[in-house]
């Protein structure tokens, strides 16, 4: 009814390895980026500016960690400070004078070489392991941020961002700056979409699986590890960078502390590994319900006429937004991205499944 | 149909509800975006809560030109994307006034306040060259920098050596991240200049472990310890002092030390401990006096009444009364309502000001935003603190210097 299907039955390969094997899906895509493309124009600016930008923004970058994480089944703990080595190094170049566009290549690139430099070293141990010496990057880079002013800009290492410029054209507009957002997780989404069927992706899946099965199987582990690390550092990159342009304006060695790397790594987890829309809920909840739930705390506090202590306010939404983590995890521990795959999967043939129950 | 007839008359009800609410008098509204839930959580709640009794005083007194004044407190959480949220909800509703009090989120909304012309006031946290009021038209840090700071540390530290810091040694303890490094270049400017011998003590964030650090300090023996630290590191700091045999009285701390951490190293302990400051500790002030008077005598105080006997909390009233005195000078000047203009203007005509002897004078112009950078320092003697020094801004020029060099970077 929802769907129109019977069910998913392939004939051939080529239906097979269709990114949207369900045209609704493929329909619900589609409309989904008609409505973000409408956005500026149907969403009022608070909400674009203050949410749906840095919603998106997180998400490009979410989808990266999920490359590694999720795709390669790596353990990062050092991701926003790979997001930082992108984010400083397309500042650094902007402020030197490249144009925004080759900026954020380099800052890419910057962070590619990085982060694959780290993974190098890293990959020589698994597991916990690796997600230690992950975490050990991400303090190497708080320190270099902390105590070397040539990276970090002057007072209190805030490096300020130049105007972004992207095709000859000055980016100043919040529909202009939700674009390019928009643009660029629109671009990591399709990346993404498509890694599920290329070799490169099973590829990955066989060494999450398990590595050395995968060595068997002629799939060099390490090379594929290595080539995950440096794909999704690179997404870290430019997102970082993006996310500096385009919202804060300025970068800090705050935006991309150790709080941060475990914040996106929750996204992540949250949103279930190896999801893609999972990726997109799991940012928003981790991301936007905090923001969410205190204003509506605040303005249930305001319209009941409670006089509650500021200190208790900001409380509750804490408190409120743990207990909803640990419920979508007990409900579905394979996070919002399968949460969304059951309903969906429950309504496929419905009703006609249900006789069968 | 008459179900309809009736939904939308019950939907007109509503609105007229909302919108006629929004059209009673338009208060002066302050937008303060604290941390009240993680990092900051040291000094936010007792300054939010002297922001309130503030509001409410003022209120009480009929207000600003005759107007009700108004801080809308929000959590956000220590969090830079939030800190952007709280204020550009609150900017669209009309506030153009805003407080941070943390670092992060003051550092993230700077850009936003300069583009969109909005008030940024940033006591005592965020960039501390800010105060230069010829780059960062809106941006308002009135109070003193961690430079001016130390600068002034370093004259009382002169004027306990008889005027010559030759062969003096003095330690700078710091947490090794931007806030703690902040001074460290105006200490070795001052101490090339005065002829003391700076040694460097950094501390690993947050300060938990500080037993290495302090063995270092007895080896070298220095005269003087500043201290840039904040919260629990200096109940570690103390112990490890105690441990070391270092005298109290050696502790020059930067201005975030309150009663809580006095309560923590032992009121008898912590004798001797000093710190720097730029309003006066304690209850014996009279705009105190006056909330006591009239708000929690009469039970209509905004929290507990333990969070007011706190130096946490003269400062909030020290910020808010700048805040309030400045709106009350844009109302007088150019009448009501005050818009962001006229406030920057009130701002800048601070002149002396001092909200009856609660701080140092601070006179803010369109040059200098800190409005002055005075401090003094203070003794802790068992009991309550006791100034060492007058009010004093000392160095100004190597400060300036330093502002400048550093302000000149962000336009770049």
């Amino acid at each position: 009814m929802f769907y129109r299907l019977s069910g998913v039955h392939h004939a051939n390969y080529v239906s097979d390895s269709r990114i949207f094997k369900v045209p609704a899906d493929r329909n619900l895509a589609a409309f989904m980026f008609l409505i973000g493309i409408a956005a500026p124009f149907i969403i009022p600016s608070l909400y674009l500016n203050s949410y749906m930008l840095p919603w998106l923004i997180w998400t490009s970058a979410a989808l990266g960690l999920n490359l590694v994480t999720g795709w390669a089944g790596q353990l990062h703990l050092g991701y926003a400070a790979v997001m930082a080595v992108g984010a400083y190094s397309s500042i650094h170049a902007a402020r030197f004078g490249v144009p925004w566009e080759f900026a954020l290549l380099v800052g890419g690139l910057t962070s590619s070489v990085i982060g694959s430099l780290f993974a190098f070293a890293a990959l020589r141990v698994k597991g916990l392991y690796l997600a230690l010496t992950t975490l050990a990057m991400q303090f190497a880079m708080d320190w270099v941020l902390t105590h070397s002013p040539a990276i970090s800009g002057g007072s209190h290492a805030s490096l300020q961002s130049p105007t972004l410029a992207l095709l000859g054209q000055e980016i100043t507009t919040d529909t202009g700056f939700y674009y390019v957002a928009f643009g660029w997780c629109v671009l990591v989404t399709i990346f993404m979409l498509n890694l599920k069927r290329t070799g490169l992706g099973r590829a990955l899946v066989a060494v999450r699986e398990k590595d050395f099965a995968a060595a068997i199987l002629g799939v060099n582990s390490f090379y594929y590890k290595i080539l995950a690390f440096a794909t999704s550092s690179f997404i870290a990159g430019v997102s970082g960078a993006l996310l500096v342009a385009t919202f804060f304006f300025l970068a800090a060695p705050e935006q991309f502390s150790v709080a941060v790397s475990i914040q996106v790594l929750a996204m992540v987890i949250v949103g279930g590994l190896g999801s893609i829309i999972g990726s997109y809920l799991g940012v928003a909840l981790i991301l936007l319900v905090p923001g969410i739930v205190n204003g509506f705390v605040v303005s249930l506090s305001d319209w009941l006429g409670m006089q509650i202590n500021v200190e208790t306010l900001a409380h509750i939404p804490n408190a409120v937004y743990g207990a909803l983590i640990v419920i979508i995890l007990l409900i579905e521990p394979l996070g919002l991205g399968k949460l969304y795959g059951n309903i969906r999967d429950y309504l496929m043939v419905w009703p006609f499944d249900q006789f069968k129950k | 149909m008459n179900r309809v007839n009736k939904l939308l008359a019950g939907l007109t009800t509503v609105g007229s509800l909302v919108f006629g609410a929004a059209s009673m008098a338009e208060p002066f509204k302050i937008g303060v975006c604290y941390d009240l839930s993680k990092a900051y959580t040291f000094a936010t709640p007792q300054v939010a809560q002297a922001a309130q009794d503030l509001a409410k005083l003022v209120n009480m007194r009929g207000g600003i030109g005759g107007e009700p004044v108004e801080v809308i407190v929000r959590d956000h959480g220590n969090e830079p994307q939030r800190g952007i949220e709280c204020y550009s909800k609150l900017s669209r509703e009309g506030v153009f006034v805003f407080d941070t009090l943390s670092t992060p989120v003051s550092l993230a909304v700077l850009p936003r306040a300069m583009e969109d012309q909005r008030i940024l006031m940033q006591s005592l946290v965020g960039r501390g060259d800010a105060v230069d009021g010829t780059v960062f038209d809106w941006v308002y840090p009135v109070g003193p920098t961690y430079w001016g700071q130390a600068a002034n540390n370093i004259a009382y530290i002169k004027q306990v050596h008889g005027g010559d810091l030759s062969g003096v040694k003095v330690g700078f303890m710091y947490f090794d991240y931007p806030f703690g490094q902040e001074p460290i270049e105006i200490l070795k400017t001052l101490s090339e200049k005065e002829g003391f011998e700076l040694l460097l003590y950094p501390v690993p964030l947050p300060g938990s472990d500080q037993a290495g650090v302090w063995s270092k300090v007895r080896r070298d023996n220095p005269d003087h310890v500043i201290v840039w630290m904040l919260g629990g590191a200096h109940t570690v700091a103390s112990k490890e002092m105690a441990r070391n045999r270092i005298p109290m009285d050696k502790y020059i701390s930067v201005n975030w030390l309150n009663e809580v951490d006095i309560a923590n190293i032992g009121t008898e302990t912590a004798k001797g401990i000093k710190r720097g400051t730029n309003v006066v500790g304690g209850q014996d002030v009279a705009l105190y006096q006056e909330i006591m008077a009239e708000l929690y005598d009469k039970g209509e105080g905004t929290g507990p009444i333990e969070k007011t006997q706190d130096v946490f909390y003269n400062t909030g009233l020290a910020m808010y009364s700048i805040m309030f005195e400045a709106a009350r000078i844009a109302a007088e000047r150019e009448g009501l309502p005050i818009t962001a203009e006229s406030y920057k203007a009130g701002l800048e005509s601070l002149e002396g000001y001092d909200a009856n002897g609660l701080m140092a004078p601070i006179t803010v112009t369109a040059e200098d935003h800190g409005g002055g950078g005075k401090t003094r320092i203070e003794m802790w003697d068992g009991k309550a603190w006791v100034p060492q020094t007058d009010w004093i801004s000392e160095y100004t020029d190597v400060v300036w210097d330093v502002v400048k060099d550093s302000s000149s970077k962000y336009q770049q």
